[in-house]
């Protein structure tokens, strides 16, 4: 029987010898199977590590592509970003090794994951037109930027450098000298193509999920005149947060890595081996496990055997464990998924949600969804589908992709959108982003274009699709309601003193007056909302207009949502009123006699223009108000309770003491909301995000 | 004897004040505009058995502005009443088409389409009792031509009488029938013909000529282009009252045609309120039959959707309810057949002046 580490030694040769081979009979799941797929791939691999590196040194990318074709089928592919740049020490590791083992310790979520790192680019130019790959890398702490061609080895798996030096770098496109980033240059066989499958798509999705960014696409034709361009620019000057790497969780463990484990460990005992290797897993819950697995505390963890290893994994899934930490993710968050969609697609409306972070198998996950409606959107076809992990976009293999079988799985009818059949993907002028960060993205195969079926993240995105469509219908009764509103008034304003007007001359009589007329015809409370962007004051503005067209007195308290954080608040408020829950202001009015109108304006600063397009006003009071929903009050209860649990268990967190009971009895409180939803009722979401839709929900009903 | 209803431009005036008057009535009580209209649709219209004529029953629809596009129908209407008044001040007239141009100008007032300014016209002759022609307003569809020894005297732009015989003083096309064929525009002077056939199609019309058969059979063949036009109607209308002259219908045999006759002899939906003027209850269908498509094995085409669902609805028109259209409807129905006049050319061009027609107005004896 061969031992473990002669095997691993061996295998180890075999990936030496073949790695070349291995590319050639694997071109297809690295991604370079077909011409117009290549260049795609390069550039995804290249944007992909500017990206990632840019967000580790702290710096907001820009980013250039350019692509010209320089004969047949051959391409000259260029990329230049303005991140840290790599040490010349490193260059050849960087460029010259397939990386995929390098960052398979660090759990935490990043877009290298994905790809066979740009060694590949590196590999696929040599193999196809002999030439080497020219880079250009500046560091800030150096003064002058190193130049290098690269080849690979394929049998030894290592770089080939070659034409080394050091000068200074000019920018070719400021003049300017580089203080730092990184420029590759690489020939390859492969061809441009536009559509849905193409450099451009790939460029714009990453830049709607990275609107920290700027990048900029050229591509020019043998005769150097451009084909294609696109230039998106930054909108956020929010970087991605800095997401910490954890320790596996014992839920996500398999057997054998158990065992590689236990065999590195440097811990003398086992339980604090599964104390310092492992998240989740407190003092208690490791006696738990050894005790159950029948392995002693004080074992070494390299002397563990392997039937032993195999108690611990069961007893893994018994004992009670705390979840995996949350910072490992980096969602992009709602504001700015509405600001990366607005950019790329001109529509009329989005609805977007982050929701809560979630565990699978003891990884860390979370999902997001935006949804876009109306504007330039085609209205015949199905809806583009734009979906993503961990910020890097899936262009292939849409029909087999988790992230699309859980959209397909919504009644879309429900909310608005066609959907024939009443299941599958709907038709309409939408557009749906969903993005899946996550340590461990499970992809159906190893071209890692398709997300496989896992169950809690399947329902994760259905609860988030639920919640976007809620936004839509909301959105589309609002505007239906807006345009008979609309109608009414230029009937009573326009149209109606024109007829008396001219029926009036006809009959050389005197005009009547119509304002008992204009209360017959409306018969109701009108009122309309504007929002605007206050320049000067830069806040976003909220003016409400309410007209009583009845012939009563009426009175009524108003209520608005408006994005409530830590960034914003009420700055512009004449009329006082007060808050009601977290993000819901109440102003009472006086008394609105027959006939008679009234102006509540507020505004909110801490936003930028356009980050707040669609507001909520609800009444307490009489009767109907078009253009209002009726305050529900049974979920503004449930939803003053939950904030004030919430307020507990932060103060409970505060004062350090023992978190884990209070967090997991408010995790249940959640839990029974949201459960609330599957049961097609009306739940709420205790997310704190601005962008949440809940209060209006009692108006579906209706 | 003129069954013309002609109304002074007086009375025209006030007729359409009225209207006027009923919207300014209501606002001044608090009330939104409106306007009262007949139903004008089939389940509306029933036989008026002193006028032996389909006319609009009692249904009412109220037009209030209590919806924008309806407010938008009562102002386009005050802007015709004006705009009526104001041609007959001026002593002009001009087409529903010009009018529909000239509301360019109107503001909030201006006509969506030309098919809204037409019902909006027929609205106004209906509830104020006028016609067309005391509004100012012609159509752009041209009347159908006159082929037979008939004499007509037609007042000219000049305003001179002129005189024209139907047969002697016209060329291949016949006499073109003006859109204003009352009293004071055209006179039945002279006739020396024992009937008069309407004819759907144009080549059927140049057929019958070319065959001589106006003179052979002594009749004054009309052209109707299709659903024949208000003039058209009114002058058969004319000739039947003025003449006492039978009225013969030969056209295809499929569902329009059908409707086609029933506008002729009942009236037509659209135009109930002014049946009395324009319907020829004397008229009789003459072919082709669904009998004759069986009877003389005519060339036949399958009912195509259309025609069948427009036999349906034929099927509980007031205006077929008689036993001899339920039959020949039911009858197309169930051999899923139409024909053409012109089908009858499987038999030769002289098929029909020699044979068909004979035979048929044998039938209801007016044989020669």
């Amino acid at each position: 029987m061969i031992g473990v580490n002669e095997a691993e030694e061996i295998s180890s040769k075999q990936k030496q010898i073949s790695i070349s081979e291995f590319f050639e009979k694997n071109k297809h799941f690295l991604g370079f199977d077909t011409l117009p797929r290549a260049i795609i791939t390069a550039v995804k691999e290249s944007v992909d590590n500017s990206l990632d590196a840019c967000e580790e040194a702290r710096i907001l990318p820009d980013i250039r592509v350019e692509i010209r074709r320089t004969k047949g089928d051959e391409l000259e592919l260029i990329t230049q970003d303005n991140g840290p740049g790599i040490p010349r020490d490193a260059i050849e590791n960087v460029f010259g090794k397939f990386l995929l083992g390098s960052r398979f310790h660090a759990i935490r979520q990043t877009r290298g994951q994905q790809g066979i790192g740009i060694t590949g680019v590196v590999m696929y130019s040599q193999l196809t037109t002999g030439s080497k790959t020219h880079v250009v890398s500046k560091i800030r702490s150096d003064s002058s930027a190193v130049y290098v061609d690269l080849g690979v080895d394929t049998k030894k798996n290592k770089a080939i450098k070659s034409g080394e030096k050091r000068d200074i770098w000019i920018d070719e496109k400021s003049g300017e000298e580089v203080s730092h980033g990184l420029r590759i240059k690489t020939n390859m066989k492969a061809k441009y193509q536009r559509g849905k499958k193409s450099v451009f798509q790939y460029l714009r999705m990453t830049s709607i999920v990275n609107p920290h960014a700027s990048i900029s696409l050229t591509v020019f034709d043998k005769e150097g005149l451009i084909v294609e361009e696109g230039h998106w620019i930054r909108t956020s000057n929010k970087l991605p947060r800095v997401v910490e790497e954890i320790k596996p969780h014992p839920h996500g463990i398999q057997l054998g890595t158990l065992q590689r484990m236990l065999r590195e460990a440097t811990d003398r005992r086992m339980t604090s081996f599964l104390k310092h290797n492992f998240s989740g897993v407190s003092p208690r819950a490791a006696k738990e496990i050894l005790e159950m697995a029948e392995v002693e505390e004080s074992r070494t963890p390299k002397r563990i055997k392997s039937e032993e290893a195999k108690e611990m994994i069961s007893a893994f899934k018994t004992v009670k464990l705390l979840k995996p930490p949350m910072d490992c993710l980096s969602p992009i968050e709602d504001l700015l998924i509405k600001k990366g969609l607005s950019k790329a697609i001109d529509s009329r409306f989005a609805s977007t949600v982050t929701r809560n972070p979630s565990v699978s198998e003891g990884n860390p996950f979370q999902i997001e969804v935006g949804l876009v409606f109306g504007g330039d959107l085609t209205a015949d076809g199905p809806i583009e589908i734009l979906r993503f992990a961990n910020r890097v976009p899936l262009m292939y293999q849409q029909g087999g992709c988790l992230l699309t079988k859980a959209l397909e799985a919504v009644n879309w009818k429900s909310y608005g959108l066609e959907q024939p059949g009443g299941s599958g993907i709907p038709k309409g002028p939408a557009a749906v982003l969903v993005h899946l960060a996550s340590t461990n993205v499970q992809f159906t195969s190893e071209a890692k274009e398709a997300v496989s079926y896992n169950e809690e993240v399947f329902d994760e995105i259905r609860k988030a699709m639920l919640e976007v469509g809620r936004g839509l219908k909301n959105h589309l009764k609002k505007s239906s309601q807006r345009q008979k509103a609309k109608e009414k008034f230029e009937l009573v304003n326009i149209i109606l003193p024109e007829i008396s007007k001219k029926s009036s001359e006809l009959l050389g009589r005197e005009e009547p007056d119509l304002a008992p007329v204009i209360t017959q015809i409306m018969n109701a409370v009108f009122l309309e909302e504007i929002l605007s962007w206050d320049k000067e004051r830069r806040l976003s503005m909220c003016s409400i207009s309410i007209h009583n067209y009845t012939a009563r007195a009426r009175a009524y308290t108003i209520l608005a949502k408006w994005p409530e954080s830590m960034e914003t608040s009420m700055e512009f408020n004449p009329r006082g009123g007060r808050k009601e829950a977290r993000g819901l202001w109440a102003w009472r009015l006086d008394t609105l006699d027959p006939g008679t109108s009234t102006l509540l304006e507020f505004g909110i600063s801490g936003l930028s223009k356009g980050d707040w397009n669609e507001a909520d006003i609800f009444f307490r009071g009489n009767g109907e108000i078009i253009g209002a929903t009726k305050m529900d009050e049974s979920l503004l209860e449930e939803q003053r309770k939950a904030e004030a649990l919430e307020a507990a268990v932060e103060e409970v967190r505060m004062k350090g003491a023992a978190s884990i009971e209070i967090a997991s009895t408010y995790d249940n409180a959640n839990r029974d909301l949201q459960s609330r939803e599957e049961d097609g009722m009306d739940g709420n979401n205790s997310d704190d995000s601005p962008n949440t839709d809940w209060f209006g929900m009692e108006g579906d009903e209706q | 004897m003129s069954a013309s209803p002609r109304k002074s431009r007086k009375e025209v005036v006030e007729s359409l004040h009225e209207v006027a008057a009923e919207m300014h009535n209501r606002m001044q009580r608090g009330e939104p505009p409106r306007m009262t209209l007949p139903v004008r649709s089939k389940s509306n219209i029933s036989f008026d058995n002193k006028l032996g004529v389909f006319k609009y029953g009692k249904s009412k629809t109220v037009r209030d502005a209590t919806k924008l596009g309806s407010a938008r129908q009562l102002l386009r209407t005050l802007h015709i009443t004006e705009f009526i008044e104001e041609m007959i001040d001026g002593g002009k007239s001009s087409t529903l088409r010009e009018m529909y141009y000239i509301s360019e100008g109107w503001g909030n007032g201006k006509f969506g389409s030309q098919n809204e300014s037409n019902n909006l016209a027929e609205d106004l002759e209906i509830v104020t009792k006028c016609l067309r022609e005391d509004f100012r307003l012609r159509p752009e569809e041209d009347g159908a031509r006159i082929i037979g020894n008939i004499t007509v005297e037609e007042k000219n732009r000049r305003g001179d009488w002129m005189r024209i015989n139907c047969r002697d003083d016209v060329g291949d096309s016949g006499y073109g029938v003006p859109y204003n064929v009352e009293e004071e525009k055209l006179r039945l002077v002279d006739e020396d013909i024992d009937f008069i056939m309407a004819i759907e199609t144009g080549g059927m019309f140049d057929r019958l000529i070319e065959n001589g058969f106006d003179e052979e059979s002594r009749c004054a063949l009309i052209h109707l282009k299709g659903q024949p036009a208000r003039s058209t109607r009114r002058i058969m209308r004319r000739i039947s009252d003025e003449w006492k002259k039978p009225v013969v219908v030969f056209t295809d045999c499929d569902p329009w045609s059908f409707r086609i006759f029933a506008s002729i002899a009942y009236g037509a939906i659209k135009t109930a309120h002014i049946s009395e003027y324009l319907a020829t209850k004397e008229a009789t269908y003459l072919g082709i039959t669904a009998d004759d498509i069986l009877a003389y094995d005519l060339p036949s085409d399958d009912l195509s959707k259309q025609d069948t669902s427009a036999l349906e609805a034929e099927l509980s028109d007031p205006r077929f309810n008689t036993g001899w259209w339920q039959e020949q409807i039911k009858l197309m129905q169930e051999m899923g057949k139409k024909a053409e006049q012109q089908s009858l050319a499987k038999y030769g061009l002289d098929f029909v002046t020699d044979t068909y027609l004979p035979e048929k107005l044998d039938a209801i004896g007016l044989g020669y």
